[in-house]
């Protein structure tokens, strides 16, 4: 095809250096500010340090100590778990929602999409205060309604309930999450060929037909950017837990970030957060590999 | 050949099905709408209430509409002097974000080189790596650079972390399009330059428009980074703002409501102007109907 | 061109954005009701030859808090003419991720508000990042005026392992104990009297359990009101006060597994379960509790005095009232929870630790103490003969005063491991919701301890 005909025949010539020309200034801002503090951390995770005095040396006795650390090994369980409430759920809401929003007909259009994008919007310290608010046994309106039900033994100390803080908390996480889902999606669907649809119709397919092989089809990379930044999101969540739980009922929803926040600020170990942060980093980079890897086969075999 | 179809069946019944088929979607989208709505209002109307209001009922209307915390939370909480900071922060990062996302996206989508595969895993990290991880690396930095404490502190980073997220959608996006569209401009003797701003990106006004609000929103609410990288009062943001209502033991929950309110608004306003970008029609695809 | 439109719509936001800020910065109104007459703008520095400057990092957030610091700023520039204080209030979360960076900035604040403990005070010392200040302690006379348990809570070896000696690093000016409000309606309706023991204290829990009235409003999701209900129980089994002294300056000689903190924890795990706190309350938030307790649920409230501002709201306010915790019978004394605020410490790095040391003697003084007091907040210096309409905060100056004189303030035992703050609000929870017994509590707790005995070099 045209383009890469032009490329290729330049770099038979020459460098081809055009492209790096365009990447130059993004990545300079991201090699200052991120990659170069990351290999910091990379490095101070092989010290002891507070963050303010004198760094000593240790190899990799954080690392080994990581291995062992139950705090962490609970927390990062956790975050597994967290990618059904933070991934699958709102993925599939997400779709069924873009499916619905897309109809040529629908009356208020508009105020759901900007509805539905609310969740996503607020500062954490705000869905913190909502959602305690709503779980609050006493006069939260959760238990306030179940009990004006009668169903007054379902009225539980929600975030506070060691079975059930979690579900609780992953709750939230999808209802922060399919709002950005969502957009996502519907900026996708503004791609898709109005041509594709028709021709379904006029083969008498019903809507779910549409959506399963239409529709789908023609968000893949959305879906993809989704479900990468979402599982990311999972596996570093921090707001959410810090405004909530911070962690509990006991060590019920701890989280790695959480703990690694703990050390670094708290309990001024700045070497084995680091160290922390190494590992939650190279465990996204592992299953965001995987993931981007399938979807790029995909994506080629179009 | 026949799929899943409704068309078998009498008129009548059909009709039903179509009327319950409605029915279904609204009350889908009905629910979903109350599940954020409500809460928010809730939210808002908190702002108006003392604090005693609150624990006496869940959906009750307060009795006097404070405008006290919402007045007090813009005056003497100085919200307006963070609200202003917020916004000095917000715009660089976004437009600048946006261009470089473009110009990265585009080329790692439709450019062959030798490093692109692994420069895009290298901006990847970006998004992988959370910010505990390096905010204190990050500070020194800054310090070394003679430029914590300043706008700067907070504006770089975000446009690092920005572009990360930015290159990874532009690129994903690009490379869905229709070749057809290059294809004919590069006949026409578009160079690689005009290719991007003449053609693709007027046909991308809507990944970019989304790119935009989320660029906005994850500025505007970041809370780390201006908390590490400045300390001045003058200097502070929103998120920062609102933290201040939680004291060592308390918090005072209708002043947080107000201030919350406050910290929104803007957000959703962003959407509000930016969405119309998305419903405008494009040269390829639009809504489907029934 | 849409390229155009999106500049325009920036330069119109932008636009609409600097015609709101521009109403003048205004400085915080004083709010106080101290001063009636309230200034409308700050005083003016007098232009005299050289200005220089203080910079302060408090975490007087509140309004009413803010309000005490603007005035004394206001005193303290007008009795020193060439000096400019230039102040940032920061949130205490805000104060405990940014102070240590700051400190060991050029651009460090000259004085800042800085929590006892090891993984902070402590931590500062050992990095050398405070000046000590036992030479102003000695010029101000800071010593006499300041409870002697005190000075040991904040002070620090010069290595930064030992904390109770050696260098003297901070003075805190509020002051708080833990302790029971009470509706004194409901405890007359029900002829309850204020327990002067801990028997009394828990009939009267059965009493009003009886009558169908929560006994004591409670909240733990936050974790940490748990460890002040825990160690005043801890207070009652314990009748003296050497094992806290050994425990929470880590001399080595004692560790947590002993029967008192046993019984203790069997007896929070009692009221737990047989109703003495509100239902649900492992899903209550703090800030929920109280305003229950504030709105008119339950008869009690176990927690601190910094409380008494706040509870002001209250319809019911009249009818408050304050008592500590009474002692067991037999033992006649017991500890208290308590102590103060964070500390105000100069930095290593300020360039006028003199000026800064005058600026925390106005702080520490009488005129500041008074202002505190009048503004609903108890001052740790101690006031003589004062006069106190407000009858919650009389009931609360008068416990804080019995306190000093029997020598009973106590120790928040979460400062005593940097791990110890997580450990033991886990455990509590898992404590009070019946995942672990209280054997195994006792054991989690200490084993923190225990560690944190070993990496300091003590067995």
């Amino acid at each position: 095809m045209n383009v890469s005909a032009q490329t290729g025949a330049n770099k038979i010539h020459r460098i081809n250096i055009t492209p790096y020309l365009f990447i130059l200034p993004a990545f300079l801002f991201f090699f200052i500010f991120i990659l170069l503090p990351v290999l910091n951390t990379f490095r101070y995770s092989f010290f002891d340090w507070t963050g303010f005095s004198d760094e000593v040396f240790v190899g990799i006795k954080n690392y080994q100590e990581l291995l062992k650390d139950q705090t962490f090994l609970t927390g990062l369980l956790n975050n597994l778990k967290f990618i059904l409430f933070f991934t699958f759920l709102p993925i599939i809401i997400a779709l069924v929602l873009t499916a619905l929003l897309s109809r040529r007909n629908l009356w208020g259009r508009n105020i759901f999409r900007v509805s539905f994008f609310l969740s996503y919007v607020m500062p954490m310290v705000v869905v913190g205060v909502v959602w305690r608010w709503i779980y609050n046994p006493v006069f939260g309106p959760l238990n306030t309604s179940l009990k004006s039900m009668g169903l007054a033994s379902l009225a539980k100390p929600w975030l506070g309930d060691f079975s059930l803080a979690f579900i609780a908390v992953g709750i939230i996480a999808t209802w922060v999450q399919y709002g950005y889902c969502l957009t996502l999606f519907m900026a996708g669907v503004q791609r898709i060929d109005e041509s594709l649809y028709d021709a379904a119709k006029v083969d008498g397919a019903n809507e779910w037909y549409q959506l399963l092989h239409v529709t789908i089809p023609g968000i893949r990379s959305e879906i993809s950017v989704a479900l990468v930044t979402t599982f990311i999101a999972a596996l570093r969540v921090f707001d959410l837990i810090f405004v909530t739980t911070r962690g509990g009922p006991g060590s019920e929803t701890i989280v790695t970030s959480l703990w690694l926040y703990t050390n670094a600020f708290q309990i001024n170990r700045v070497g084995y957060a680091a160290a922390i942060a190494v590992v939650q980093t190279a465990i996204i980079l592992l299953i965001s590999y995987f993931l981007l890897n399938r979807s790029r086969g995909q994506e080629e075999g179009d | 050949m026949k799929i899943a179809t409704t068309k078998s069946l009498s008129p009548f019944y059909s009709r039903i099905l179509n009327l319950i088929g409605i029915l279904a979607v609204y009350f889908i989208l009905l629910i979903f709408f109350i599940t954020t709505v409500v809460p928010f209002l809730t939210i808002a109307v908190a702002g108006f209430k003392t604090s005693i209001e609150l624990v006496q009922g869940a959906f009750t209307l307060p009795k006097l509409w404070l405008f006290e915390n919402y007045i007090n939370a813009w005056q003497q909480a100085h919200f307006n002097w963070y609200f202003r900071n917020s916004v000095i922060v917000a715009v660089p990062v976004v437009v600048i974000s946006m261009i470089l996302s473009i110009m990265s996206g585009y080329a790692f989508a439709l450019m062959k080189f030798n490093l692109n595969k692994l420069l895009f895993g290298i901006f990847l990290l970006g998004i992988m790596v959370p910010q505990e991880a390096y905010i204190i690396p990050l500070y020194y930095l800054l310090v070394d650079l003679g430029l914590n404490d300043t706008y700067f502190a907070m504006i770089l980073p975000q446009i690092a972390m920005s572009v990360c997220f930015g290159t990874f959608w532009m690129r994903g996006f690009f490379a869905a399009m229709p070749r057809d569209l290059i294809d004919a401009s590069r006949v026409d003797g578009c160079n690689v330059w005009q290719v991007l701003w003449k053609v693709l990106v007027p046909n991308a006004w809507v990944a970019i428009s989304t790119m935009c609000v989320l660029f906005f929103i994850w500025t505007w609410n970041d809370f780390m980074i201006a908390l590490v990288n400045t300390s001045s009062d003058t200097l502070r943001t929103l998120p920062l703002g609102l933290a201040f209502f939680q004291g060592r033991h308390t918090a005072n929950v209708p002043f947080i409501s107000a201030g919350a309110t406050i910290v929104a608004l803007p957000t959703i306003i962003v959407y509000l102007l930016f969405q119309r970008q998305f419903t405008r029609g494009v040269t390829s695809g639009t809504l489907h109907g029934q | 061109m849409n390229i155009r439109k999106l500049l325009n719509f920036v330069l119109v936001f932008v636009f609409v954005i600097g015609v709101v800020s521009c109403t003048p910065a205004a400085p915080v109104e004083p709010a106080a009701p101290v001063e009636p007459a309230a200034p409308a703008a700050p005083a003016k520095p007098a232009p005299a030859a050289e200005v220089t400057t203080l910079k302060v990092w408090d975490n007087f957030v509140r309004p009413a808090e803010t309000a005490i610091m603007e005035e004394l700023i206001k005193n303290f520039e007008a009795d020193h003419p060439n000096v400019k204080i230039v102040r940032e209030a920061k949130s205490m979360d805000d104060l405990k991720a940014t102070l240590a960076l700051a400190l060991k900035s050029d651009d460090s604040p000259d004085v800042a508000m800085i929590n006892q403990g090891e993984s902070d005070m402590g931590a500062f010392a050992k990095a050398s990042l405070l000046t000590p200040m036992n030479a102003y302690a000695e010029k101000f006379g800071w010593y006499e005026k300041f409870p002697q348990s005190l000075v040991r809570l904040n002070s620090w070896s010069a290595d930064g392992s030992k904390m109770g000696e050696g260098n003297f690093y901070g003075i805190p000016i509020q002051a708080e104990l833990i302790g029971v409000y009470y509706r004194k309606d409901v405890f007359e309706q029900n002829g309850l009297q204020v327990p002067t023991t801990f028997a009394e204290f828990e009939a009267a829990i059965a009493t009003l359990k009886t009558k169908g009235i929560t006994p004591i409003i409670f909240g733990n999701l936050d974790g940490w009101p748990a460890i002040h209900t825990f160690s005043e129980i801890q207070n009652v089994m314990l009748g003296s006060r050497e094992w806290y002294d050994n425990f929470m300056f880590t001399t080595g000689t004692v560790n947590f597994d002993i029967p008192e903190n046993l019984k203790a924890a069997q007896t929070l795990k009692k009221w737990a379960e047989d109703g003495t706190f509100m239902a649900n309350f492992a899903g209550v938030g703090y800030d929920d509790a109280y305003q229950l307790f504030s709105a008119g649920e339950g008869a009690m409230l176990l927690t601190g005095s910094w409380l008494s501002g706040d509870l002001a709201a209250s319809p019911f306010i009249e009818n408050i009232g304050f008592f500590v915790l009474p002692p067991d019978e037999k033992a006649g004394y017991k500890l208290t929870v308590g102590g103060t605020g964070f500390a105000f410490g100069i930095s290593a790095k300020s360039k006028n630790p003199d000026l800064a040391a005058e600026y925390i003697n106005y702080l520490y003084s009488e005129k500041t103490a008074q202002d505190m007091l009048a503004a609903g907040f108890l001052p740790v210096y101690p006031l003589e003969n004062v006069e106190i309409s407000d009858g919650l905060l009389a009931d609360i100056v008068a416990g804080w005063n019995m306190l000093n004189t029997t020598d009973s303030v106590g120790y928040y035992m979460d400062w005593v491991t940097p791990t110890m703050y997580d450990t033991i609000t886990a455990s509590l929870q898992e404590l009070m919701g019946g995942k672990i017994s209280p054997e195994e509590f006792i054991a989690k707790v200490n084993d923190d301890y225990v560690k944190g005995l070993e990496a300091k070099g003590i067995k």
